[in-house]
């Protein structure tokens, strides 16, 4: 058995929707019916098996080969399995995952992630706006699993998230950790402005300090957190080695809402 | 039936009478080992005896930074009693009182367990709504705002309904030190082990017991069969040259465990051999009928 690979023949007119293509769906279907699905978005119908080529068998791992950024709605609401892609993913990344596990090479679009339950998501590249965010119609951002972003996030990454941990190994945009619930970001290099806007509870932890830091989050001092070891040791177990050490700078806030959530500004 | 003999001390024929016991397992971490133990030492203390002292606990083992959740340097803690609720109120009020009062500690689940115990999940409320909750990896960890920075504690430990309680060695021989010098041999021997504890001061008790008394209320008394102070006025269980007798009590999370550390206690016993002064390994019992779990000595030896 290999792996149930998609590959993109030419680049499609139109944005798709690749959201039925899925283990859970893909599971009861033979490669004919799965030819049929639609997955175009416009009034002229396309079908997977006009823009993809079929290959392999194995349906709890899907790949998906030559991808671009107009593909959208991959591993949307993932129950279980395992997905490649080979290439970049277009909007709602993993939206509203609850298990399994996501991997994609290049870059995501808006909403990766977002109000995702659980599993694992991991974007090589850069995450367009509110990765970890809140998707449409629901109240909620990120709820629970690991989101893994390789280079920069857009804008609201995490905008109000109540469980889990994103990563964001590059830079991220403005409003990062927008209206927190709860749950844990951690951006190794730069932030925009506004970080931590209406952070309720939570935690953001900055390898770097931000270049600026909202008045309304209250200073600390720099402490010894048992809490980062733990991370660290959790990180590295599980192959996202990251220097994080035991002190950091501790600023709560934001003091405009709840202000139970804090910054830590590794020292 | 020839007797039993390793280099001249006599093992008698029959057995250990366990018990069946709830127990858990926690990691406590500190700063520095000297920190850990401290911390550790404290909250086993005063638990020799489920009679008196509400449960049975001991230091398992100390753990490298390489094993502990947080890198640092960390001890694994035994804890034992008859119940599941007598086990989580002990631990609630251990890791509470001796735990995260102590510098620098940190306390972490050390036992899958069938069940759950809690542990930061009610620790937390001390943290009087500052507490903030952590879940890494699937498991939740309570960071509770203290006067030296914060207790990281994880919300549960596992609980296991298999341990056994009551494994013991006696050892009789010619002198005190003797006596003394083999059972320490022995606790050694067994601290070596994993999955057991020797819940007694420095592993050892010299006031074994018998059910009962002739005191009302008095639920048990001193095990005058083996006293040599009256060999002459009771049903004694000694020959004449006996000068003293000790027990070292096991606590198992597995029969399997207690097994293991009698055999080890054994061996480390009888390494001195007869020409040391200990004369006999023996084992305290009730006559079988009180405790399901049967050592029997030779089969331990063999």
């Amino acid at each position: 058995m290999s792996a149930l690979t998609f590959k993109l023949r030419s680049k499609p007119d139109q944005r798709l929707d690749l959201s039925p293509l899925v283990p859970a769906r893909l599971a009861k279907l033979k490669e004919k019916q799965i030819e049929a699905l639609v997955i175009g978005t416009t009034r002229a119908k396309l079908t997977v098996g006009d823009v993809f080529k079929i290959k392999g068998d194995e349906v709890a791992k899907l790949r998906f080969a030559g991808t671009d950024g107009r593909c959208d709605n991959i591993g949307r609401g993932l129950t279980e399995g395992e997905i490649v892609v080979d290439g970049h993913a277009g909007a709602y990344l993993g939206a509203a995952m609850k298990r399994g596990k996501i991997e994609v090479k290049g870059n995501a679009g808006a909403l990766a992630g977002a109000s995702m339950a659980g599993g694992i998501l991991t974007i090589g590249g850069n995450a367009g706006e509110n990765a970890a965010g809140v998707l449409v119609g629901e109240t909620q951002g990120m709820r629970g699993g690991v989101l893994t972003i390789g280079r920069n996030a857009g804008p609201l990454v995490g905008e109000r998230m109540r469980r889990g941990l994103v990563i964001v190994g590059g830079n991220a945009g403005d409003y990062a950790g927008g209206r927190m619930i709860a749950g844990t970001i951690l951006i190794k290099r730069g932030v925009g402005r506004h970080a931590g806007f209406g952070l309720r509870r939570g935690s953001l932890i900055f390898l770097r300090e931000p270049e600026d830091i909202l008045p309304t989050f209250g200073d600390c001092g720099v402490l010894e957190f048992d809490y980062l070891r733990l991370l660290e040791h959790w990180l590295r177990e599980t192959g996202r080695p990251v220097r994080l050490g035991g002190r950091a700078r501790r600023l709560m806030g934001d003091m405009s809402v709840l202000g139970k959530g804090e910054m830590l500004i590794l020292d | 039936m020839p007797e039993l003999k390793i280099k001249g001390v006599t093992i008698v024929e029959t057995f250990a009478e366990a018990f069946p016991m709830v127990a858990t397992r926690v990691i406590i971490t500190a700063p520095t080992l000297e920190w850990a133990l401290i911390s550790a030492r404290t909250m086993t203390g005063f638990a020799t005896s489920v009679i008196a002292c509400g449960a049975e606990a001991g230091i398992e083992r100390i753990l490298t930074p390489r094993e502990t959740m947080d890198g640092r340097p960390g001890v694994a803690v035994l804890l034992f009693t008859m119940n599941a609720d007598k086990l989580q109120t002990q631990l609630r009020n251990r890791v509470g009182q001796c735990v995260l009062t102590s510098p620098g500690s940190a306390c972490f689940a050390g036992l899958e367990g069938e069940k759950k115990l809690k542990l930061g999940a009610s620790l937390r409320f001390f943290g009087d709504g500052w507490q903030v909750s952590k879940v890494i990896g699937g498991r939740r960890f309570w960071r509770i705002p203290v006067m030296d920075g914060e207790f990281l504690c994880e919300a549960t430990t596992g609980l296991t309904k298999k341990a056994v309680g009551g494994g013991n060695l006696l050892v009789l021989g010619k002198s005190h030190k003797s006596v003394l010098t083999a059972c320490t041999r022995a606790v050694k021997a067994i601290a070596e082990l994993p999955d057991v504890i020797t819940p007694f001061p420095g592993g050892i008790v010299r006031s074994g017991s018998k059910v009962g008394s002739k005191y009302k209320g008095q639920i048990a008394s001193t095990n005058d069969a083996y006293c040599p102070t009256l060999k002459a006025a009771v049903d004694t269980a000694l020959p004449l040259d006996i000068e003293a007798v000790m027990e070292i009590v096991i606590d198992g999370l597995s029969f399997e465990a207690i097994h293991k550390a009698m055999h080890a206690g054994i061996h480390a016993i009888a390494k001195g051999g007869a020409r040391e002064g200990v004369t006999h390994i023996s084992a305290g019992n009730y006559g079988g009928n009180l405790g399901p779990h049967h050592f029997h000595l030779k089969e331990i030896v063999g």
